[in-house]
């Protein structure tokens, strides 16, 4: 589960792979273009985020190269520029997905999660937790074995506290990932807790024990243990 | 007006003043010439008759040749009254009508004897030939101004080529952003224009690129920090030994620098509309884009119960735009609309010719509605919300030429979109 990080600001660096760590992966760090080309062939990388303004050399350069040396992993573009065509030359480069910055990190965490299913399993994977299995391809839901019926927005939502698990995910994280531009500028957050609400209560009727905690309004952790 | 058109419009006008006036002398100047050339020959005429005065019989018309008609009476006067010229109208049976006749009255004495006499000189042939000549000069200056006209076109043509050249690339300047630069100009004025053109536009080209590189880099220089301080918030939020104070503080922090972040972006595209950066232009059917949008914005709708109700008289209105600015456009003024309104309200939604109405219900504003479209302004009640969708859909709006209008009345708010054309 190694995961190549280019990205010259160390901060942020410091930042993802901390969170990537707790996550249980291992990650290669690079701080400019050259480093970055020395350690392409290091690691049968699962994943490699790119930041596009680098010192040394031109993020999309890099971008094209990464894809032509390791064909298997997942490429995800983490900039700061987000207009439309940048976003388009980024995925027309070879990059599998687009994150601009300024991000949260579980959502980093949760595209990390997706692009790897769809390069690496070829999306016939099953994600479990707890009582809980996902068939991502198939946008079904079980709870022991049974089947239940969520719409796509909470299997969105289940499936990025899936990915976030054991970690407490804010409000905004939430709704920025699964609405993104549709998500902000309503002065509340109500509507996250409307869908979870929706969400815990399909999941309880099935049979499934409540693994949501909410954590001092901040946000909700979703975890087999549930004492805070 | 055309350049073209005004120019023939000038010459046309300007010449046919000056072919009139120069027509009316020419006219008088002919008509005074034959008419001296008729005096003179009346008076060689009347040498002639006074050498042989004495051979005419009083009150006897005689004809000779060169004289018209000829009129002798006896007469004593005391004072020889000189030559007096005139006209007069005479009655001609031949023809059946009165014809014009230039006459010499003079008194002539040969020995004791008196004569009063009138040498007629018809004017016919003279008229005739005036009124020929007019009409030949008439025709000319018709044939010369159409001449004039043709050869405007071509000279016009051939003149302003490269005029109009340089019209077609500064067109292409806007989306093009290239420095105008023209080929070698042999019209001294154009060779200015010419070098003109090129160092301004050069200067464009550049400042643009400059300023594009500027909110590139201000964006970048903004989020990057922006990023490290959400992303260490999200890590301490994560820590096991947070008690709920710190975690109160860490919320705070973090609903900050989300809106931070927001407020970012937001004003960075405001930037880029304001510099002309969307110049991407796409139909786009209108009620498609609201469906759209209504579609995407389906959950916030029914969490706060309210009803959307749809008019579309106009179904096939089109947008020509930029796809990107549309969606900002159609989804600030629905959220706008959502954000602002009341639990179980309505939101109306009508297409007319060229329009497009949204009304939804609300308290009214909390401060001068003069003030809703200009940045960060927001309704006290209202928290997070930086009120900078409106300010955006007003630079959009200003960018395609649109007209946007808000009025409230009945407990409704309404933004009335016109497309101007």
């Amino acid at each position: 589960m190694q995961i190549l990080i280019v990205e010259d600001e160390a901060s942020l660096m410091e930042s993802m792979v901390s969170y990537l760590e707790l996550e249980g992966f291992r990650c290669e760090k690079a701080g400019d273009y050259h480093t970055a080309v020395c350690v392409l062939d290091k690691h049968d990388y699962m994943c490699m985020l790119i930041d596009l303004n680098l010192p040394g050399g031109d993020g999309l350069e890099l971008v094209k190269l990464a894809r032509e040396n390791q064909t298997e992993s997942g490429i995800i573009i983490i900039s700061a520029r987000d207009t439309i065509e940048q976003r388009v030359e980024g995925l027309e480069a070879g990059a599998d997905d687009y994150l601009v910055k300024p991000f949260h990190l579980s959502e980093l965490v949760a595209r990390v999660h997706s692009v790897a299913r769809r390069t690496r399993m070829k999306g016939g994977e099953v994600l479990s937790f707890g009582v809980i299995s996902v068939l991502p391809e198939e946008h079904t839901c079980f709870v022991n074995q049974n089947q239940v019926e969520l719409t796509r927005k909470e299997l969105d939502m289940l499936m990025f506290l899936m990915a976030n698990r054991n970690r407490v995910v804010t409000k905004e994280s939430i709704a920025d990932y699964l609405w993104g531009e549709y998500g902000g500028g309503y002065g509340s957050y109500d509507f996250v807790y409307t869908h979870l609400k929706n969400l815990r209560r399909k999941l309880q009727d099935a049979g499934c024990p409540d693994y949501v905690q909410n954590i001092y309004g901040i946000g909700y952790k979703f975890s087999l243990d549930k004492s805070p | 007006m055309k350049l073209l058109t005004k120019s023939s419009l000038l010459i046309a006008t300007l010449s046919l003043f000056l072919f009139f006036i120069m027509g009316i002398i020419f006219f008088q100047v002919l008509k005074n010439m034959s008419m001296s050339d008729l005096n003179r020959e009346l008076g060689d005429l009347k040498e002639l008759v006074e050498d042989h005065i004495e051979n005419y019989k009083a009150n006897q018309i005689i004809a000779l040749p060169g004289i018209d008609s000829l009129s002798i009476e006896h007469m004593e006067l005391d004072e020889n009254p000189g030559e007096v010229f005139g006209d007069t109208l005479m009655y001609d049976a031949k023809e059946d009508q009165y014809k014009t006749y230039r006459f010499i009255q003079f008194y002539s004495v040969k020995g004791d004897a008196g004569f009063q006499v009138k040498i007629y000189k018809s004017t016919t042939p003279t008229d005739q030939l005036v009124e020929r000549v007019t009409l030949m000069m008439t025709l000319m200056v018709i044939l010369f101004l159409a001449g004039i006209f043709i050869l405007n076109r071509f000279i016009f043509a051939s003149l302003w080529k490269d005029f109009f050249e340089a019209i077609e690339k500064l067109k292409q300047f806007e989306t093009s952003k290239e420095p105008v630069i023209l080929g070698e100009q042999d019209i001294e004025e154009f060779e200015e224009l010419k070098q003109v053109l090129e160092v301004m536009t050069r200067r464009l080209a550049k400042d643009y690129k400059e300023l594009k590189e500027y909110t590139d880099h201000t964006t970048h220089e903004l989020q990057t920090p922006l990023a490290v301080i959400k992303s260490k918030t999200e890590l301490l939020i994560q820590s096991e030994n947070m008690g709920a104070s710190e975690m109160k503080c860490l919320q705070a922090i973090n609903t900050s620098v989300n809106q931070l972040s927001r407020l970012n972006s937001t004003l960075t595209l405001i930037t880029r509309i304001e510099n002309r950066q969307f110049t991407e232009k796409e139909e786009i059917k209108l009620t498609e884009l609201l469906d759209r949008h209504l579609e995407l914005l389906e959950e916030h709708i029914d969490l706060r119960g309210i009803k959307v109700e749809k008019s579309y008289q106009d179904e096939g209105m089109v947008l020509f735009m930029d796809q990107g600015l549309a969606d900002l456009m159609i989804g600030n003024l629905l959220k706008n609309a959502i954000a602002h309104n009341i639990e179980g309200g309505n939101i109306i939604l009508e297409t007319r010719p060229g329009s497009l109405l949204i009304r939804n219900d609300g308290p009214p504003l909390g401060f001068d509605q003069e003030e809703l479209f200009t940045r960060f302004v927001r309704d006290t009640k209202q928290t997070g919300n930086f009120g900078l969708g409106l300010s955006l859909v007003k630079k959009v709006c200003e960018h395609y030429n649109f007209l946007i209008k808000y009025s409230f009345d009945n407990q409704q708010h309404s933004f009335n979109l016109t497309l101007k054309d």
